[in-house]
């Protein structure tokens, strides 16, 4: 079984100028980001770590479908008076998380988390810090002209992505993963979906009307692939590990929502992780779909759950029946369980068993259950229909991170959300890493040695120093045990000079 | 009703939820601390702050809302 839990969530978030008809969305997401800086924007994000076209099916390509369109947009930007660098405006921050401008979207990934608990502590720690930069940036405007929206969809054809990742071994086979993954990710929707009124495609508009689970499922285009901007895959194949690529994957699934409860993200993460052990404990998936592209797309489409989708074998299942196999299989493989596990299971269950029976018990859970309901009580009340814009606009309010607008902070208020975390626990997650994770490590150099740090990533901190400086090789920190010792040497050290050494006393 | 499902693993064991959070991170006073979620109620939002929210939404706001293609 694969020990090694660690995941995280990067979430682009839409951004908005309400006072202006049309803003430059680099320089509106690049001023955002800066806003939560105390001081000067000093580039020190290291690139080299990124593979985008490296493929996990053991091939490179030598093109992404957005390659074209991005040439085009970084023409357009060439005339900017800024250099890349200044665009991105990569920060890694004192908790171990990067905070950049990624294709226009404000982008917060999280530290690496081993825990639920610290996972979902850091999604909020993100939204809040989201929050404050969007403050600060007002405040320099003279008043609330920028608004921030942690969903998927303009309504207009555009998406962008709320990516969760995990890091998997090396030893399991790419193909098994993805055949036993692909119908737990298609029907995932139903515990894990933001929830969307209408329909669209891919750049070619919106059609009111309706509801549907997923802010994502239209944008679906193919089961496989390293594409994440055009011909987006239910599983992408993009292998850039970001730790040792002769023991580790990294999975990269873009088909998720942007969650709003704590619940839904909790669950997201905890299913897929057990989902992953399951499949590297040998599990075959319980069905295989005769076509998962449209099967996401139909599930998503019928709040109601009852439609079927085709079995590659022949006869038909439902979402809820692809999840229930799928928690059956997990109750027989997890004989004794830690306790987050059986957390997992029992809510999974549970979650299963209220979309069956009483999904109203689910608002301030479920995203999707707790839009819909949103909705149709106003849809009732003001007698507008699904098709009208209002509905379009209130899905969108759902997501805003402005405590006052928000629909959601608006139900958390009143207490009809179902937390997971302590306010405390997201203070501190705002301004440290996860005590158990290189994330933790990462952020603790950025508190400690700043001004030193000439480049960071992932995989490792470059301190300033003689003969080409000093690099702390994070790649191998991935157990607790491993993580801790390092820490200690971290915390003790005066300066990243001392702290090297210490790292060579200790490892020698 | 009390939801057995109620907890969630913290380092130390499994720990009971607080109740929910002002977004504004307000500190709470002992009198909002209750024990364990509640059942959502589920009726309507109409009797409270919930549908007032709702109805200041500008209706021709996702019209307005333009993004770029993100990943």
């Amino acid at each position: 079984m694969n020990s090694i839990r660690l995941f995280g969530i990067e979430t682009e978030y839409g951004i908005a100028r309400e006072d202006v008809e049309t803003a430059d969305p680099v320089v509106e997401s690049m001023e955002l980001v800066r806003a939560y800086l105390d001081g000067h924007f000093t580039r020190r994000w290291d690139y080299q770590g990124e593979h985008p076209h490296e493929d996990q099916r053991g091939f490179r390509v030598t093109e992404l479908a957005q390659d074209k369109e991005e040439d085009l947009f970084a023409e357009q930007d060439a005339h900017r008076p800024f250099s890349f660098h200044e665009m991105k405006s990569d920060l890694v921050l004192p908790n171990g998380a990067r905070f950049y401008n990624d294709h226009t979207h404000p982008e917060y990934s999280t530290p690496e988390c081993r825990s639920l608990k610290d996972m979902v502590a850091h999604d909020r720690a993100g939204e809040r810090i989201l929050w404050i930069a969007a403050q600060r940036r007002n405040k320099v405007l003279g008043g609330p002209m920028v608004q921030l929206y942690k969903n998927n969809t303009d309504f207009h054809g555009h998406s962008y992505g709320c990516h969760d990742n995990y890091l998997v071994s090396r030893t399991l086979n790419f193909e098994n993963l993805a055949r036993g993954l692909m119908p737990f990710l298609v029907s995932r929707q139903l515990i894990a979906g933001a929830g969307k009124v209408g329909r669209e495609a891919q750049e070619r508009g919106f059609v009111p009307g309706g509801f549907q689970l997923s802010q994502r499922a239209d944008f679906m285009e193919t089961e496989l692939g390293v594409d994440t901007m055009h011909n987006r895959p239910i599983l992408n194949t993009r292998d850039e590990p970001h730790a040792n690529r002769e023991r580790y994957r990294r999975l990269h699934l873009i088909v998720g929502d942007a969650n709003m409860c704590e619940y839904a993200t909790a669950l997201k993460i905890g299913t897929t992780r057990v989902v992953l052990d399951m499949i590297a404990g040998g599990l075959l998936p319980p069905c295989e779909l005769d076509s998962p592209v449209q099967a996401i797309q139909a599930l998503s489409r019928d709040p109601e759950l009852n439609t079927l989708v085709k079995r590659k074998t022949g006869g038909m299942i439902s979402g809820l029946d692809i999840q229930r196999e799928y928690l059956n299989l997990a109750r027989k493989f997890f004989i004794e369980m830690d306790e987050e596990t059986n957390w997992i299971l029992c809510e999974w269950e549970h979650v299963l068993d209220l979309l069956e029976r009483d999904r109203l018990q689910l608002v301030g859970k479920i995203d999707w259950v707790t839009k819909w309901w949103l909705l149709e009580t106003f849809s009732q009340a003001e007698a507008v229909g699904w098709d009208d814009p209002w509905l379009a606009s209130l899905d969108l309010e759902y997501h805003n991170l402005d405590p006052d607008r928000s629909l959601f902070f608006g139900l958390e208020a009143e207490g009809r959300t179902t937390p997971l975390c302590q306010e405390q626990e997201i203070q501190k997650a705002m301004k440290h890493g996860p005590l158990d994770t290189r994330g933790g490590l990462r952020g603790l150099c950025v508190q400690r040695f700043e001004k030193d740090i000439t480049s960071i990533q992932w995989e490792g901190v470059h301190f300033r120093g003689q003969n080409g400086g000093l690099h702390l090789d994070l790649l191998d920190h991935l157990e607790p045990v491993s993580v801790a010792q390092c820490r200690s040497v971290i915390e003790d050290a005066e300066t990243p000079f001392d702290m090297m050494e210490a790292m060579v006393l200790k490892n020698s | 009703m009390k939801n057995k499902y109620a907890y969630i693993q913290t380092g130390g064991g499994l720990e009971r939820k607080e109740q929910p959070i002002d977004p504004l991170s307000k500190p709470s006073g002992p009198g909002d601390q209750e024990s364990g979620p509640k059942r959502p109620e589920t009726d309507s939002p109409s009797r409270d702050n919930l549908m007032k929210r709702m109805r200041k939404v500008d209706p021709k706001q996702a019209e307005k809302y333009r993004q770029r293609t993100g990943e």
